[in-house]
């Protein structure tokens, strides 16, 4: 009886589910999948570089399942369908306007449409138009004959029709959206907009040839969302911006990071793409020297290849903006860099690569066969094929799977990004989890009800709080390599400094994590390079946790996201050098990590608590209190050939940093006593080799030192000058310079990147720099 | 020069430059309003073409420019108009394969643009229906229960475990306490209603959607792999992929149709104008020649095809 009444159920709950076209919607939201950037022939590279036949309706195809064609004529399936995408073909030389008006176009021909058309090239004629547009596309009612697919007249509009047209709300959801392509200097600075809905999109998009600049996109946008027509922007290839994508001193038009730019910032910007073909822009090797994973998928190119340019690394990768979006918060009240996390492709082919074992190129022919790719070719004149990388995906946790749904979850950043396969990781961050609350079927009520998702800001302690804690959770892409682990990245601030520290909470297998840092080794690998194999007899489906920050000091803003590795598995290129019986290419990795990122979580001390952080001392403090900045004459007695011993204030930590003789305009340097013919140095003028010592591997660094464990113990130098009142120095071309400040019998340095602090203090040789009564547990 | 020119063209935005100048050029000629251009000194804006200016940045969806605003609009549109009329001076337009890729690419718009006018009759709709029903095929569907054995707690003995528990499992029901009770925690549900064999492989694998719609119905059976371990499953229902009704679906054999039409018309344009052309190709379309521009190739031009 039971039996027939609970398919009686089933049955009636089928039928109703197929009536709404989907599921109910799902309050513990669900992951949906889905591609943010992706071009077809309507965008003119694409076009120009022979993706001449696919339009956004046969992306849609294949995002939904269907084969289609790669533009060298061959078929392409997508391994999983998605759940949602939009396509963003260039806004730029979508000339709608000059469309509308011209003769015979299908939209001239509407009613509708014939209070657009410039009847006569006269003032009465153009001010009738003009206030027509005014009165009726911007302050008024959208008309809908203008808004619909039969006067699509234009590729926008063509656009937003196979968008509606492709869009199946439960099923599959597809937004209007397009590319802004900005890139002033060869600096990647382009943005994707994401529209809401389809039924209020502007007629014509905002495009980079209006204004390259970002604050004008925003303004743009502000227009829009007040206008009833919501957007978003995500920002994607940081990596390629030569460090203009995330700037903490001035804009584009080179007025001052302030609060105005941060909140307009952020109410447009609510994501950024963190990986695509192009590299992943979450961090570097030399930002973050001491997280081993992050020379993952790295690309430092900049689009065009411009001759004689080096593209910069400081400002160019997401961790660090976050970790001086947290500074600035600090230091001067606003944050410009609170963002979520998404990956996408930017293929130019329609169709997008998502597996390593089912690479196709993202760029039509040159990197479209297995020859072209495997040969190295130069895609665009600008890097080796064999270094792209999959396409990455943004996961949305979201109650439905409908525009307004997606929309609201990417606005309030509850987004994760993956490498490719569609891992799927949950976060949640509070003061109340119990270690236990994992055990309990319904966890993720409680994650919600007693904390917030990521992309959240943690709501204020509880009274008998000591640290916050985080629900981490992570499944396995059923398709793909089971899982390593889930760390914790941390970043945090204090007096104008920002840190980093990766915690590994939760891994597969028996592996222990070091006693004394807490570092679980690496998995061990099942890869057969040679034959491009791999087992999932190692590694979890499924990998969760309740993990408490050991180091957490309520006085200090901080940021928390997860990261979910995947075991090793063979790289594309590895499997094709496979196929071709070639050996794996040796300017990648043979083996791979995939991962996940979930967006940040974020904590600011209330203002009580902000006031047991330390002052520290500003330059500000210091010149009020008599100190006086060294000039470049007195800096070079104090440290040119001289071993300094400095202390950092506000870690406590004490390192050396020996500065070599200043050059004299490339004549060769001896040594003293003079060995004939053995030249040391051959400088430019004031200029001469610096290295740090003494520094710790295991030391949370300020940003902005590089690889200072590399100095310390291999002996390698970089080169500084003396220059305006500073010492100036560099990390990759981007200067880091230090003014000296004599307060008292006292000698203090500021460094410029730390927000007007002078953290820094000559002291006296240190004897030990292990005193055994600190260092016994 | 060639080199130059290679590396100019992979400028993405004089690729964008260099679109507005193939619009332009297309516009002007569409309006007939200037005839052949004559090489002048002279750049005028007329109130009129500031006026037209204006009603772009208005079109966008923003209040009107201000006088500041709009002196910035006017010197871009100078500055364009002096470059586009230096560039034609120099001849660039001519034989630059961005411009005559934008042009034919407009040409393939004009195409979708008349395959946009033609409505099919109910009849024809309705006849081409039957030639492609198989296209308008509703997947089927499948209900079930599944109980997990995790490879995460059992290792490599899931599947044994699964073996085993299918055999103590007898007649126990499909919700029966003391069957659920066999298999460990899953991370997502445990009971999939009405699910398209397309949904069960986005959460369980291809292997596993295939293996479950097979399954017979109304008992135990496995074990059944799936990307994350072993599952005894419980088929409550299959329906199976049927073929709706014309009237049900008439708007999607209607776009599906137009979708058509776009190729077919898109093919049958292109056929009446190459008709009009003598197309000459050498006889012998012999790749050995060629193997050595390939190498001219991975050196450094293969962006700019």
């Amino acid at each position: 009886m039971r039996m027939s009444l609970r398919t009686m159920i089933a049955a009636l709950g089928a039928s109703l589910v197929a009536l709404s076209a989907g599921a109910e919607p799902n309050p513990e939201r669900e992951a949906y999948f889905g591609e943010t950037h992706v071009h077809t022939s309507w965008s003119l590279d694409a076009f120009a570089l022979g993706n001449i036949h696919t339009n956004p309706g046969d992306a849609y195809k294949y995002f939904k399942g269907e084969p289609i064609k790669h533009p060298l004529g061959y078929d392409v399936k997508i391994d999983t369908p998605l759940d949602w995408a939009g396509v963003t073909d260039h806004s730029e030389y979508v000339g709608v306007v000059n469309m509308a008006n011209e003769p015979g176009s299908p939209v001239s021909k509407l009613p509708e449409a014939q209070p657009l058309i410039l009847k006569a090239r006269t003032k009465e004629e153009m001010e009738r138009v003009a206030l027509y547009a005014i009165n009726t596309l911007a302050a008024g009612p959208p008309v809908k004959a203008l808004m619909s697919p039969e006067i699509a007249g234009s590729v926008w509009k063509r656009n937003v029709a196979l968008a509606d047209e492709a869009n199946e709300p439960g099923k599959f959801t597809s937004f209007c959206s397009y590319e802004w392509t900005s890139m002033p200097s060869n600096m990647n600075l382009h943005r994707n907009i994401f529209f809401k809905d389809c039924a209020k999109v502007p007629p014509m998009p905002f495009s980079a040839l209006d204004s390259f600049h970002p604050g004008e996109l925003w303004d743009w946008m502000d227009g829009q969302r007040k206008a009833g027509n919501d957007l978003l922007a995500i920002s994607h290839n940081a990596n390629l911006s030569d460090g203009r994508m995330f700037p903490t001193e001035v804009d584009t038009k080179g007025r001052p990071i302030d609060a105005a730019y941060a909140a307009s910032r952020v109410r447009n910007e609510p994501l950024i793409e963190i990986k695509q073909l192009k590299g992943t822009s979450e961090t570097h090797p030399l930002l973050s020297p001491t997280d081993e994973f992050a020379n993952f998928e790295i690309m430092s190119i900049l689009l065009g290849n411009p001759p004689g340019r080096i593209p910069h690394i400081v400002g160019s990768y997401a961790r660090q903006a976050l970790k001086d979006g947290v500074a600035l918060e600090d230091t001067k009240g606003f944050n410009p860099y609170k963002f979520g996390f998404g990956a996408a492709a930017d293929s130019h082919n329609t169709a997008v690569p998502y597996r390593q074992d089912n690479f196709f190129g993202g760029h039509t022919f040159s990197d479209g066969t297995i020859e072209a790719r495997m040969a190295g070719t130069i895609v665009g004149g600008m890097f080796d094929a064999r270094t792209e990388g999959t396409a990455g995906l943004t996961g949305v946790w979201a109650e439905e799977n409908t525009r307004a749904s997606l929309f609201e979850a990417m606005q309030r950043k509850e987004t994760f990004a993956v490498s490719g396969p569609h891992i799927k990781v949950r976060l949640f961050g509070g003061w109340e989890y119990a270690t236990s609350t994992l055990a309990d079927k319904d966890w993720i009520k409680t994650g919600y009800a007693k904390g917030v998702p990521m992309g959240g800001d943690l709501p204020a302690p509880t009274a008998t709080a000591k640290a916050p804690t985080f629900i981490v959770w992570a499944v396995k892409d059923p398709t793909s390599g089971n899982l390593d682990r889930i760390q914790i990245v941390k970043g945090w601030t204090k007096s104008g400094q920002s840190f980093e520290k990766v915690y590994d909470v939760v891994w597969a297998g028996d592996r222990r994590a070091d006693k004394w840092t807490g570092v679980v080794p690496p998995i061990a690998s099942t890869v057969d390079v040679e034959k491009a194999t791999y087992t999932n007899t190692i590694g979890a489906v499924e990998l969760k946790t309740v993990w408490t920050d050991p180091q957490f000091d309520p006085s200090l803003h901080a940021f928390y996201y997860a990261r979910v590795l995947e075991i090793p598995t063979p790289r594309w290129t590895t499997i094709q050098a496979a196929k071709l019986g070639i050996a794996p290419p040796d300017v990648v990795s043979p083996t791979i990590q995939e991962r996940a990122w979930s967006s940040p979580i974020w904590y600011a001390p209330s203002a009580e608590a902000r006031k047991a952080a330390p002052r520290g001392t500003t330059v500000a403090d210091l010149t009020k209190a008599g100190a006086t900045a060294l000039s470049d004459a007195q800096l070079k007695a104090l440290i040119v050939q001289k071993s300094v011993w400095l202390q950092n204030t506000v870690t406590g930590e004490k390192y050396m940093i020996v500065y070599g003789a200043l050059g004299k305009g490339g004549a060769a340097k001896g040594v003293t006593p003079a060995q004939p013919g053995y030249v040391t140095q051959r400088f430019p003028a004031d200029q001469g080799q610096f290295e740090v010592r003494y520094i710790g591997r295991n030391v949370a660094m300020q940003s902005l030192t590089g690889d200072a464990v590399e100095g310390s113990y291999l002996g390698v130098s970089r080169t500084y000058t003396i220059a305006n009142g500073r010492i100036v120095t560099d990390l990759v071309g981007t200067p880091v310079e230090i003014a000296v400040y004599k307060a008292g019998d006292k000698y203090v340095a500021a460094r410029s990147n730390e927000f007007g602090y002078a953290n820094y203090e000559i002291v006296p040789a240190v004897a030990q720099l292990n005193a055994l009564e600190a260092a016994r547990p | 020069m060639t080199g130059t020119i290679g590396r100019w063209m992979r400028e993405p935005l004089l690729q964008f430059l260099l679109a507005g100048f193939a619009l332009f050029v297309v516009y002007d000629v569409r309006n007939g309003d200037t005839g052949p251009r004559e090489r002048s000194d002279r750049v005028e804006l007329t109130p009129d073409d500031l006026r037209q200016i204006a009603f772009a940045w208005v079109a966008q969806g923003r209040p009107a420019p201000s006088s500041e605003e709009l002196r910035i609009l006017a010197d871009a549109r100078v500055r364009e108009e002096i470059l586009y009329r230096e560039a034609l001076a120099l001849g660039l337009d001519v034989d630059d394969t961005i411009v005559r890729r934008r042009l034919a690419q407009k040409m393939e718009f004009l195409f979708e643009d008349v395959a946009r006018l033609r409505e099919p009759t109910a009849e024809e709709l309705k006849a081409w229906f039957e030639g492609n029903a198989e296209r308008f095929a509703v997947p089927g569907r499948v209900t079930f229960r599944h109980l997990y054995f995790s490879p995460d707690r059992r290792g490599n003995r899931a599947r044994e475990d699964a073996e085993r528990a299918l055999g103590r499992i007898g007649n126990e029901g499909i919700d029966a306490p003391a069957a659920i009770a066999l298999g460990d925690r899953f991370m997502f549900q445990d009971y999939f209603p009405d699910r398209a064999q397309d949904d069960v492989a986005k959460t369980f694998g291809a292997g596993f959607a295939r293996t479950v719609f097979q399954t017979p119905t109304g008992r135990w059976a496995g074990p059944v792999q799936s990307g994350y371990g072993w599952h005894l499953v419980w088929v409550d229902s299959v329906t199976p992929a049927r073929v709706p009704g014309f009237e049900e679906i008439e708007a999607d054999v209607r776009a599906a149709w137009t979708e058509e039409q776009r190729a077919v018309i898109r093919a049958r344009a292109f056929e009446a104008m190459r008709s009009r052309y003598q197309v000459v190709l050498p006889d012998d379309l012999d790749t050995g020649d060629l193997v050595s521009l390939a190498a001219t190739e991975t050196a450094g031009a293969a962006g700019a095809r």
